[in-house]
């Protein structure tokens, strides 16, 4: 019994499954409102884009590196396709591609500083997401794009049943970012040279081309996520993506991401959103302060860090 | 007078003139900049350099370089600080409810903020030392976590009717000098202390430096790193209630706009992030460069929409430089030889 539970134990995401379960049922079983379709489809709205701002922040956490400028990357692609579409007119799918074009340029730029100087990407991702965020407000002066085509802010509210249609894009981009991880070459090598980057090195990995991709990769994920902001909003505003930050980070490490690199997961981190999502639903739904999140979100960090290092161990006991 | 700090400093005999220009162009170079901008500045805007422009600029300082100092002397460990926003708020709010709500003495309430804000930094020590977890993960764990609870505890509600004497410090003016400067002075002096005449900070440099060799040579580097953390949310808070004198009011949203800042004037300063190293005549004159800039920005009336992009900016350059200085500095230790 005791090897079962703790083989259950050493499972990466498992502990994290069972309590989305239980806050899922005490939630249904306390609040009538929980399970009503609309709710359902408030709380599945508000997965979409954290899920995507986690998931840009995990590639990075995969080869080892910090990526700060998510959020700040966001607000820039949110107000460069708001912009295109109220000052220039252009059709919808003309500014969805320069944006996400902007965020992988963004991601370009950050990982080859960080390749090319060899500066810690904390550092690189400090300065660039200062400049991303100096050029939105510079350009915007905070004023939001509010004239957006209707079909594209319909998109934005449309739903069948209790599922936005905004779900299409994280859950997409959530499956392919598995399967790439998983499956693929380049995926592999990322995790490698998360994992032990020297070793990768020596084995053949091309290094830095691996660095600047999952950067790429992390700009291309800020893009989508800032746009379906803007579509779920209805409005480009400049302070998009300016609270991604401790929730990109939280999620992924609640999910069983090690900030060394090298392991990372994307169910672990998408039932870490949808954990954040249930607290945020609950706590709307028994009146409590919305502040309450901010001091639980740091709370689960900490306590999944804890039961990280409880459960290393737990498993190097049990190997000996 | 240029005050350096590493955790093998040469003699002074050992120094050549040629090489002195090299280990101090970090400061050289920053001093030259910094006055680069103030000619330019001053050429085009006379205002500048006005007697109320001045005070500005250096009452601003003041609290930026005790933030600088905040994350300076846990980079000294080779560790970080992301809490210091929070810690700096949370000492704010503190002090606010003392005064306002309970009629503490100013001087009582604000020693309260400090013994807070360094209590919290002491819980980030311990719990960094105790797990083992990086410092990066563990503040920004506790970030959310202080600034949670002081939102919860207050309700996010401002305290603005406190002791008049807490905004007349704030307002009080010698010429172009502010109390707010003199006491980041003060500060920078005793952490020059601290780092170069004391067992203690040589212990913080050498474990920032190489904690498996300090820890091998006999220094407990958890007690080490655990006091840092607590001089950090000390310092963290002693910003915060600069800034409260400052505006006179103590708002749950001071500290939030910290985390660059609190960056920019170590690292403009030449403080390594790896540890080991740190500069506070490096951090006053990266925090000086960015008070120019953005006091400048201002009165050119180009605003402060673009002052993040100058800053981000900046920064990217100075750390290039610094990089390629250390590669010239290396090839010519190499080659001497």
């Amino acid at each position: 019994m005791m090897s079962r539970v703790s083989s259950f134990l050493t499972r990466d995401w498992s502990i994290l499954a069972v309590i989305v379960l239980v806050g899922f049922f005490s939630l249904s079983a306390i609040s009538p409102a929980f399970l009503t379709e609309y709710n359902q489809y408030v709380m599945l709205r508000s997965f979409c884009v954290v899920l995507l701002a986690a998931l840009a922040q995990m590639l990075t956490l995969a080869v080892g590196q910090i990526n700060l400028s998510v959020g700040a990357l966001g607000g820039l692609v949110a107000i460069v396709v708001g912009g295109l579409m109220e000052k220039f007119g252009f059709p919808v799918w003309t500014c969805v591609i320069v944006g996400l074009l902007v965020g992988a340029s963004g991601g370009v730029i950050n990982g080859l500083l960080t390749v090319k100087t060899g500066i810690d990407g904390f550092i690189i991702t400090l300065a660039t997401a200062s400049a991303f965020t100096g050029i939105n407000y510079g350009l915007t002066e905070s004023i939001p794009f509010y004239k957006l085509p209707q079909g594209f802010v319909d998109f934005g509210t449309a739903r069948v049943f209790a599922f936005p249609y905004l779900l299409i894009a994280p859950a997409l981009t959530a499956i392919l970012l598995a399967w790439f991880l998983a499956r693929t070459v380049q995926g592999r090598w990322l995790l490698a040279v998360g994992g032990n980057s020297h070793a990768a090195e020596l084995s053949g990995i091309p290094r830095n081309v691996v660095v600047v991709l999952a950067h790429t990769l992390s700009g291309l994920l800020s893009a989508i996520a800032a746009i379906l902001a803007v579509a779920q909003l209805g409005s480009a505003q400049p302070s998009i993506g300016s609270n991604w930050l401790i929730i990109s980070f939280a999620a992924p490490i609640i999910g069983g991401a090690t900030l060394t690199g090298g392991h990372v997961s994307v169910a672990g981190t998408a039932l870490a959103v949808v954990l954040i999502v249930l607290i945020q639903n609950g706590l709307v739904l028994a009146q409590v302060d919305p502040y309450y999140v901010e001091f639980l979100l740091g709370a689960l960090i900490l306590l999944a860090v804890g039961a990280d290092r409880l459960r290393a161990a737990q498993t190097e006991r049990s190997s000996v | 007078m240029l005050v350096h700090f590493t955790a093998t400093p040469r003699r002074p005999d050992q120094v050549r003139s040629s090489d002195f220009l090299i280990e101090h162009s970090n400061v050289l170079g920053l001093v030259s900049i910094i006055a680069i901008f103030w000619i330019a500045f001053t050429y085009i805007s006379p205002g500048f350099i006005s007697s109320f422009n001045l005070f500005t600029l250096l009452r601003n300082l003041g609290i930026d370089v005790v933030i600088g100092f905040s994350t300076m002397v846990v980079l000294a460990t080779g560790g970080m600080n992301l809490a210091i926003g929070s810690i700096g708020v949370c000492s704010v709010m503190f002090s606010g409810y003392l005064m306002q709500t309970l009629n503490v003495s100013p001087a009582l309430a604000l020693s309260a903020g400090v013994f807070l804000g360094a209590a919290l930094g002491f819980a980030n020590g311990l719990a960094i030392v105790r797990t083992g977890v990086s410092a990066f993960i563990v503040t920004l764990g506790t970030a959310s976590l202080y600034m949670g609870a002081m939102l919860i505890l207050t309700k996010a509600a401002v305290y603005d009717q406190l002791p008049v004497v807490i905004s007349e410090f704030g307002r009080i003016r010698w010429g172009f000098i502010s109390p707010l400067l003199l006491i980041s002075l003060a500060v920078g002096a005793s952490l020059i202390v601290l780092f170069r005449f004391s067992s203690l900070g040589r212990e913080i440099l050498a474990t920032g430096a190489n904690s498996r060799a300090a820890e091998l040579s006999g220094i407990r580097i958890g007690n080490v790193i655990v006091f840092a953390h607590s001089l950090s949310g000390a310092l963290a808070s002693l910003a915060g209630l600069m800034l409260l004198c400052r505006l006179g009011s103590a708002a749950p949203s001071i500290g939030q706009d910290w985390l660059l800042p609190s960056f920019l004037a170590p690292v403009l300063g030449g403080t390594l992030l790896a540890g080991g190293y740190v500069s506070v005549v490096g951090t006053l004159l990266g925090g000086l460069l960015v008070a120019t800039i953005r006091s400048g920005l201002l009165v050119l009336q180009i605003g402060n929409f673009w002052l993040q992009l100058f800053l981000g900016v900046i920064l990217l350059l100075a750390v290039l430089l610094e990089r390629y200085r250390s590669i010239y500095t290396e090839r010519r230790r190499v080659g001497g030889q």
